[in-house]
């Protein structure tokens, strides 16, 4: 099978091990194929992109004088060095090596001409809360055509000089180094109700619940906060809702004219109360949610997605760093010590019942 | 009257009034059993609450022996073998006919340290030995079934036999008269002393089990920790299952169109003894009456219900039910394996989904549990249906005697009596038999029966509040929230049910699932027979003896009783939403009223009628 380049990858063709090259949402996405799980289609582009990118424009140079001394305390700096960066990249064109791998394998993902796709940023690093705190997780939703994910591709990129995202580099000592970025591009879901799960309530570290929140349209609205999603907590071992509020849902992002980008639109009123996902829908999500987990052997975050066709689709999975840990007794009470404290026989300091 | 009562707060017991017409009700219950001035202080500020669970409707004088001997047996054990650290044993009232209840608490720290040194030694000996203990526990429990069975109580002859004079052990027959009353009530203070041996520390492995379960697994359903410990194939489920397969026989061999709905046991068995196949189907439904038919018809500890020997309508009415089901195709089996399967099937996922040490706990809990779980649900097999039901029986022979000599009208009356006013009046009868003197009894007791007999039916229209006095902070008291499923919650629910929505009743979800249908409001045994088809049944608590009707209903509500409640378990396993220990739905709902009941988050609706037309 022709491989077709040295920039990109079909994504089935990525593992975890690929996250030093392609960053980690693309590593995940084909570690997440290769376990069977459903993803859409698609292709990542690897750092070495971004690389030739900056090598060909004559961008290196400008760029790191420019971040070299900068103050990360001094905003408007930043801002001003952050726009003029952009601006640059901007101009610049994205390099035909990579243009016409990018149009390749653009052509290869659907039978349909021009169809749509999500392009959205890679991320590198160990640990993608920091990545998410750099602001480096830019998504652009609906493109169609080469050259619209080409200049897509290009925006992630510029993104990666965004004011939080340099002064995030300056803050951890990573100022002056070049960054990287991978890309990862994906035929779209038309997306009916969308959401993010856990594999674990976060709230009460209860591992045995999946903590599902939907809304309608696109992910968008959910990721970026701009609904109260409907939340539900359903069990994994008998996939009953255990509890669940659905709540008023004004808005929801949708494709624009022409099936290009996303476009926010209020709810119709007869959606807006209604529950976002019925038991089945939740069912398949706990079901799928479980796979995701088993896969990656830890709790995840899960981007999902139901197509109008009932399909359901993970778009992103990453790890889940920070849950809260279940109260569980002091580890070295035996069962029968357990017992006695209930009865309010409490064992003394070395956790052993004081008689036998 | 929401208005009148401060948020929060239950009613102190000493402004309760005697419903009109019910005046005198005292004269039925020991001077102890009251709200008495002396001891105002300290009761007036305690929490107490109507044991509904055990005692739904009024108390008859005579039962009241199944309060006083289960609470001596409970605390004896509790407070004085286990010395339970925090709680010794538990108080009761009475007012208006209803039993409320307090546990009484160990607040000095020394003193529950004093006594954790004796728990942990002895409840420790129990736990290490538990099979061992419960095979000798079955062994003595059924030496007192057979010997309250056999006891023999006495006729008064007009003539002693020669035997009296040649044996030198034989007495006269005043001695065996008082003798075998003292003895019938001695059985009964040993049943209930067994009774109590496991119960505590049976239900204590359970509950900390499911605490274990809900520190790790905070958003874990308390069914499914029920189910993960409730035994499949467990003793109370053998009756009915006897019957189903009695049905599949009547079927085999042709007798079943004598089960018609609408028939009487004695009708039934009248057609069958008429044909060869249907004699041979009575013979083995007398090879299943013992043990299986000393099921008891309710599960309240009154002398109200019998056993399936003595009343067999309900076992009729399930095996007329069990015939229509398998003529219409249907499986009327439990589905065992199934059963089996899922209870495996649920621990097996729980327990990988914790990690170590977690897990090594939760294996040994769970393990526990599953040890102490089948006395839980034996030992009302066992002592509260099999021995109760002789016991009532026992003394029913009792009130024989006096009737007969003209002390009261009809033997059952004897229960109108406390049992030492049966003592007393025994003393009279034995007195005038041996002197042929002239009786007061006859013109003494059968008004009193009678005062009572109206008093009861008008108390049985008050409704008493779930709670009376000061509402604690928190329950703590282990066995009023394992044995009641009476916590902090349930109580702050019942302090605020008077300014929330009255047509709005919080329980525990015991059962998953949503439904609506008329309500079906039982409180009494005899208004079983009265449930229908599709309705949702509104009772105080359920009895296992109940199961029949399960396939009846669409939904169960009842006032007390956790998520290990019989009406739950049977529930899970009929897959009805149920909603137990609302506190006051058999008050609050009226037979005929659409009600919607949701077993997933233990909210009862009413819909229709609901309305408080007696504002």
């Amino acid at each position: 099978m022709s491989d077709g380049g040295g920039h990109s990858r079909p994504l089935e063709q990525l593992r975890g091990a690929d996250a030093a090259m392609f960053g980690g949402k693309s590593a995940s996405l084909g570690e997440l194929i290769a376990a069977g799980i459903p993803v859409p289609p698609g292709f990542a582009l690897s750092t070495s992109g971004f690389g030739a990118f900056v090598d060909e424009a004559g961008l290196a140079g400008r760029i790191s004088a420019a971040v070299a001394e900068l103050p990360p305390d001094d905003l408007e700096r930043v801002n001003a060095v952050s726009r003029a960066i952009a601006e640059g990249m901007r101009s610049a064109p994205v390099p035909e090596s990579v243009r016409a791998e990018v149009g390749r394998r653009y052509a290869e993902l659907s039978g349909e001409a021009e169809p749509p796709v999500a392009v959205r940023s890679s991320a590198l690093g160990e640990d993608s809360q920091d990545a998410t705190f750099a602001g480096q997780q830019e998504t652009y939703l609906w493109v169609r055509g080469a050259d619209g994910v080409c200049d897509a591709v290009r925006d992630c990129w510029v993104s990666l000089y965004s004011p939080q995202a340099m002064t995030y580099r300056a803050r951890v000592g990573a100022g002056g180094a070049t960054p990287a970025m991978g890309v990862t591009v994906q035929l779209m879901v038309d997306a009916a109700v969308s959401g993010v799960m856990f594999t674990c309530n976060p709230v009460s570290g209860d591992p045995s619940m999946v903590a599902v929140n939907a809304s309608w349209g696109l992910g968008l609205a959910v990721v970026g906060g701009e609904v109260t999603p409907d939340d539900y907590l359903v069990s994994k071992v008998t996939s009953e809702v255990v509890r669940q509020t659905v709540t008023v849902k004004e808005i929801e992002y949708v494709p624009g004219a022409h099936g290009r980008g996303a476009v926010r639109v209020e709810v119709p009123p007869e959606r807006r109360e209604a529950p976002c996902l019925d038991e089945e829908q939740l069912a398949a999500l706990v079901a799928l949610a479980r796979r995701v987990e088993r896969h990656f052997g830890g709790h995840q975050d899960i981007e999902w997605a139901i197509g109008r066709d009932g399909e359901l689709f993970v778009v992103q999975s990453r790890p889940v760093t920070a849950v809260a840990k279940p109260a569980g007794p002091p580890r070295q009470l035996t069962a029968i010590s357990l017992v006695m404290s209930k009865f309010g026989a409490t064992a003394d300091d070395s956790g052993e019942p004081r008689a036998d | 009257m929401a208005t009148s009562t401060p948020v929060g707060a239950f009613p102190s017991p000493y402004s309760i009034e005697t419903p009109p017409g019910c005046e005198g009700w005292e004269e039925m219950y020991p001077y102890h059993a009251f709200f008495a001035e002396a001891r105002r202080a300290k009761d007036e500020n305690r929490f107490w609450f109507w044991n509904s669970m055990h005692f739904p409707v009024p108390m008859p004088a005579f039962d009241v022996a199944c309060i006083d001997s289960p609470y001596q047996a409970v605390g004896a054990w509790q407070n004085r073998v286990f010395a339970v650290p925090p709680a010794m044993g538990i108080d009761y009232r009475v007012i208006n006919g209803y039993i409320y209840i307090s546990g009484n608490p160990v607040t000095d720290p020394a003193k529950v340290a004093e006594r954790a040194e004796f728990f942990q030694r002895r409840a420790g000996y129990y736990y290490a030995n538990w099979d061992e203990l419960y095979a000798k526990w079955r062994t003595k429990v059924e030496a007192l079934i057979d010997e309250v069975t056999n006891l023999r109580v006495p006729e008064l002859p007009e003539y002693e036999p020669d035997e009296v004079m040649f044996d030198d052990t034989r007495n006269t027959s005043f001695i065996d008269v008082l003798d075998a009353y003292q003895r019938t009530l001695r059985l009964g203070d040993l049943m209930w002393q067994q009774h109590f041996e496991f119960l505590l520390l049976g239900y204590g492995a359970y509950a900390t089990f499911a605490d274990y379960c809900k520190s790790n697994l905070p958003d874990i359903p308390d069914q499914h920790i029920a189910q993960m410990v409730a035994g499949i194939d467990v003793l109370l489920f053998r009756p009915d299952a006897e019957l189903r397969r009695l049905a599949r026989r009547a079927i085999e061999t042709g007798v079943d169109a004598a089960f018609a709905e609408g028939r009487s046991p004695a009708e039934i068995d009248a057609e069958l003894a008429q044909s060869e196949a249907g004699r041979h189907w009575l013979e083995e439904l007398e090879k299943v009456k013992d043990p299986w038919f000393n099921m008891a018809t309710g599960d309240g500890l009154y002398h109200y219900y019998r056993s399936w020997l003595d009343d067999p309508s309900i076992p009729y009415a399930s095996l007329i039910g069990h015939i229509a089901a398998l003529r219409a195709g249907e499986q009327i089996d439990r589905p065992t394996a199934e059963l089996q399967r899922e209870r495996d099937r649920l621990a097996e996922e729980y327990r990988s989904l914790l990690e170590e040490p977690a897990r090594g706990g939760f294996d040994e809990l769970l393990a526990l549990s599953r040890t102490v779980f089948p006395y839980v649900e034996e030992h009302k097999f066992f002592c509260d249906y099999w021995f109760l039901t002789r016991w009532w029986n026992k003394l029913r022979e009792f009130g024989a005697l006096l009737a007969r000599h003209g002390y009261i009208e009809d033997a059952e009356d004897v229960f109108q009596l406390g049992r030492h006013e049966v003592a007393s009046a025994l003393d009279e009868l034995l007195l005038m038999w041996a002197t042929g003197g002239e009786p007061l009894g006859p013109h003494h007791w059968p008004p009193i029966v009678e005062r009572r007999k109206a008093l009861l039916a008008k108390l049985a229209d008050w409704t008493p509040p779930p709670a009376l006095g000061v509402t604690p902070e928190a329950v703590t008291d282990p066995m009023t929230i394992m044995l009641w499923g009476v916590t902090t919650q349930r109580v702050q629910e019942w302090a605020r049910a008077g300014d929330g929505d009255p047509n709005e009743l919080i329980g525990a979800a015991a059962s998953p699932g949503i439904v609506e249908g008329p309500a079906r409001v039982v409180k009494t045994v005899d208004q079983v027979a009265d449930v229908r088809e599709g309705e949702i049944l509104v009772c105080t608590i359920t009895s296992p003896a109940w199961a029949p009707i399960f396939s009846k209903i669409k939904a169960a509500v009842t006032d007390i009783g956790g998520v290990m409640s019989h009406a739950a378990i049977v529930c899970r396993e009929y897959g009805l939403p149920a909603v137990v220990g609302t506190g006051r739905a058999t008050s609050q709902i009226r037979t005929g009223q659409m009600v919607r009941v949701d077993g997933s988050t233990g909210v009862v609706t009413i819909l229709a009628g609901g309305e408080d037309d007696d504002a």
